[in-house]
């Protein structure tokens, strides 16, 4: 009864312990169980009592069987796990456990099992070993690797990648001297070193890009990092990582290194370069552009248009180029363009334009090249200048050729026919007639010499030299050179000439040129009314200009015009006219670099215009 | 000796207006012989001879370079004249500017009159045969 009463009491037990738990005797039947394993297990509440343990649970595997043996004979050995799905059908794995059941003498009576539900173990052992893997393919993909140093043990663990990277067989084993070592002397190993002394004396994390010497003797850039981890507030361990970063690097540092290229390329180039954007702004600017805008630094060109750099009108017409090159993609090459700055300076370039093209053939910008031809193009022109005045006086030179030999020739026909006649006269009267006529022609030729002389001085002598000299005063020299012919004429003169004009001319052209004026105006005055010359003089351009009026006969400008400055043109009969008065004014006016210009009307008068530099 | 009534001399110089006469004196009989000294001078006195229905001269000479004038300018009003007769133009000068040549060619093939171009001197056969063919 008493044995009852205990039995019985101790099944009340079991019933209620907490974890799962089964009491099986000798022959695997289940004596005992407590209520949450019946929960688990069991779908009804079915007494299990007295059931084989393999008949209630028949997915138990066999060899377990054997270790249930060895534990009743007194060895206890762990069961291992078995799954179970539960009521939702969710797997779940549970381990079983057993000890030996003795009685209160110490006999084996039976086995008790211990069932453990290990399933979110088991889950989260997966998944750490789903991390282990990721974390290692990671490591491989990315070649980080991670280390660690003990300052406790003063044993530094580098894992397999950081082997790989220091290119040391996996069994290597580091240690923080061997480790720093590993740096490059130099930048680097002082560098790492100073980093370690500061992670441990004050606790500073790192992260530095440095170079290492690998083991077989490679040089390659890395990125370490490492960091500090206190325990119980006394430094335990610096944990790290450490990339293999030499690739990136060294591309990176040839990515500089063709950027510095090109940069020193363009900003050597006598050539203004630019880049815009699609919506006109410079992205680039190499040197010569930023010295042309007159700036330092490309940075006070870059986001802004050519509305912000340049006077409007250019702008504008720079704009609609570049527009047109990005919405045609035909470049521009070789145009000659005129570009006004904001401070008005002119320079004509010889400027192309070339699309920039994305990946779908849009332009994204432009390219912009342009040589500076100002001076070529100055040059050009001077060139031209030369050749015209060249041109001008090899005409002049075959007029003049023209006229000596006309001149000559018309003599030489005179002489001959002159003496022609003389031999075969017979007449005296009439010989001697001749001969007067001989002298005549002779006298003739003699002035048409000493006028071709005159001339020719004029032409040789260009290099004559100039000086500043007062127009007024010059003026009024002359007139009392000529007192004699403007009072036998009653020439009045009006000197108009401000006093404070001086002008740089050669002295005795200008004498020449003042001295023809004032005869001219006297052989030409109208013969109804008193001759009057006026003097005036005005700015114009580059020219202090020089103004001779008249009140004489004019000329037809219209049918003498273009011969007006012709040699021995004359258009007046007039007994002193020679034909050359003007011709020598107008290249005396031209060997100073100035210029004559002439308005006249037939009976009111005639305006020379002379303009000095 | 040929007979003609009016021959002018258009020339500047003197001396050639001269020379032109004597040998005139000598190759031809010639009524009237006149002579200016520019072009204006002879188209002005044609002009009036055109009018009060006088003689015309059947032979010119005619210089080029003068004043006022000059012969091209003188022969640009000349052939616009309306004077039916073929009136001998003979020019006179000393010029060898091909430009001349040109005129000449340009002016010899405008108009019904006969031009010719002879350079200085001129000689007296070059004077009868100037005359003869009238």
């Amino acid at each position: 009864m008493l044995e009852r009463q205990h039995v019985t009491s101790t099944s009340f037990l079991v019933k209620q312990l907490p974890t799962p738990t089964l009491f099986i005797d000798k022959e695997y039947r289940i004596v005992y169980a407590s209520d949450t394993l019946v929960s688990i297990f069991s779908k009804e509440n079915t007494n299990i009592k007295g059931v084989s343990l393999f008949g209630v649970f028949p997915k138990l595997d066999q060899t377990w069987k054997s270790v249930l043996e060895d534990c009743l004979l007194g060895k206890s050995n762990p069961m291992g796990t078995q799954t179970h799905a539960d009521e939702n059908n969710f797997e779940r794995c549970y381990e079983w456990r057993n000890a030996v059941w003795y009685d209160t003498n110490e006999n084996i009576i039976g086995a008790i099992i211990e069932i453990h539900d290990v399933t979110a173990a088991v889950h989260s052992e997966i998944s750490l070993e789903k991390s282990n893997i990721l974390l290692r393919q990671q490591s491989e993909i990315s070649k980080i690797g991670i280390w660690e140093y003990n300052v406790e043990s003063n044993t530094v663990t580098w894992c397999a990648m950081t082997k790989t990277i220091h290119e040391v067989p996996l069994n290597y084993t580091p240690d923080i001297d061997t480790a720093i070592c590993f740096y490059k002397e130099g930048y680097s190993r002082n560098a790492i070193s100073m980093a370690v002394f500061e992670a441990m004396d004050k606790g500073k994390p790192w992260n530095i890009k440095l170079q290492i010497i690998t083991d077989l003797g490679d040089e390659k850039w890395v990125l370490t990092a490492g960091k500090p981890v206190y325990e119980k507030g006394k430094l335990a361990r610096i944990i790290g990582t450490f990339q293999d970063i030499n690739d990136q690097v060294v591309s990176e540092m040839k990515a500089k290194e063709d950027a510095k290229f090109l940069k020193t390329l363009i900003d050597n180039l006598p050539l203004n370069v630019f880049i815009k954007d699609r919506d006109c702004k410079k992205i680039l600017a190499n040197k010569s552009e930023c010295d042309f805008l007159g700036v330092s630094d490309p940075s006070a060109l870059l986001g802004k248009t050519d509305f912000d750099l340049y006077p409007v009108e250019t702008a504008k017409i720079a704009t609609e180029q570049d527009l047109r090159v990005m919405e045609t993609l035909v470049p521009i090459l070789g145009e000659e363009t005129v570009n006004i700055k904001k401070d008005g300076t002119e320079t004509i370039f010889l400027s192309s334009k070339i699309p920039l093209l994305d990946g779908n053939g849009d332009a994204t910008g432009l390219v912009g090249i342009s040589l500076d031809i100002t001076n070529l193009k100055q040059k050009e022109q001077e060139l031209r200048n030369l050749i015209q005045v060249t041109s001008l006086q090899n005409k002049k030179l075959i007029n003049f050729a023209h006229i000596v030999s006309h001149n000559l020739r018309s003599h030489s026909a005179n002489f001959s026919m002159l003496l022609d006649f003389l031999v075969h006269e017979k007449n005296e009267q009439e010989k001697d007639k001749i001969v007067t006529m001989l002298t005549q022609a002779s006298n003739n030729l003699l002035e048409t010499l000493e006028n071709l002389n005159e001339v020719v001085t004029l032409s040789t002598n260009t290099q004559a030299e100039k000086e500043r000299q007062n127009l007024n005063e010059k003026i009024t020299n002359i007139q009392q050179n000529l007192s004699g012919l403007i009072h036998n004429d009653k020439l009045q003169i009006i000197n108009n000439v401000s006093k404070d004009i001086n002008i740089r001319i050669v002295p005795a052209y200008l004498d020449s040129i003042l001295m023809n004026f004032i005869t001219n105006g006297v052989k030409y005055k109208h013969p109804e009314r008193e001759p009057i010359l006026k003097f005036s003089t005005e700015k114009k351009e580059n020219y202090t200009v020089l103004n001779i009026e008249d009140n004489g006969l004019g000329i037809d400008l219209e049918k003498y015009g273009s011969k007006l400055f012709g040699m021995y043109k004359t258009f007046h009969t007039h007994r002193d006219s020679r034909g050359i008065g003007l011709y020598i004014t107008k290249n005396q006016v031209e060997a100073m670099h100035g210029k004559i210009e002439v308005e006249s009307k037939v009976g009111t008068g005639t305006k020379f215009k002379v303009f000095f530099k | 000796m040929r007979k003609i009534n009016f021959i002018s001399i258009v020339d500047d110089d003197p001396i050639t207006v001269f020379g032109i006469k004597k040998m005139l004196c000598s190759t031809v009989e010639c009524k009237t012989v006149e002579s200016h000294q520019n072009g204006k001078l002879a188209l002005e006195s044609i002009k009036k001879n055109l009018v009060t229905k006088e003689p015309l001269p059947e032979i010119i000479f005619l210089d080029i370079n003068m004043p006022i004038m000059d012969g091209w300018q003188f022969l640009e009003e000349f052939i616009v004249l309306p004077i039916a007769k073929k009136v001998k133009i003979n020019i006179v000068t000393s010029s060898i500017d091909p430009f001349d040549l040109q005129q000449w060619e340009f002016f010899k093939n405008k108009t019904h009159h006969v031009i010719t171009f002879n350079n200085k001197p001129i000689k007296k056969d070059k004077i009868a045969e100037i005359t003869k063919v009238t």
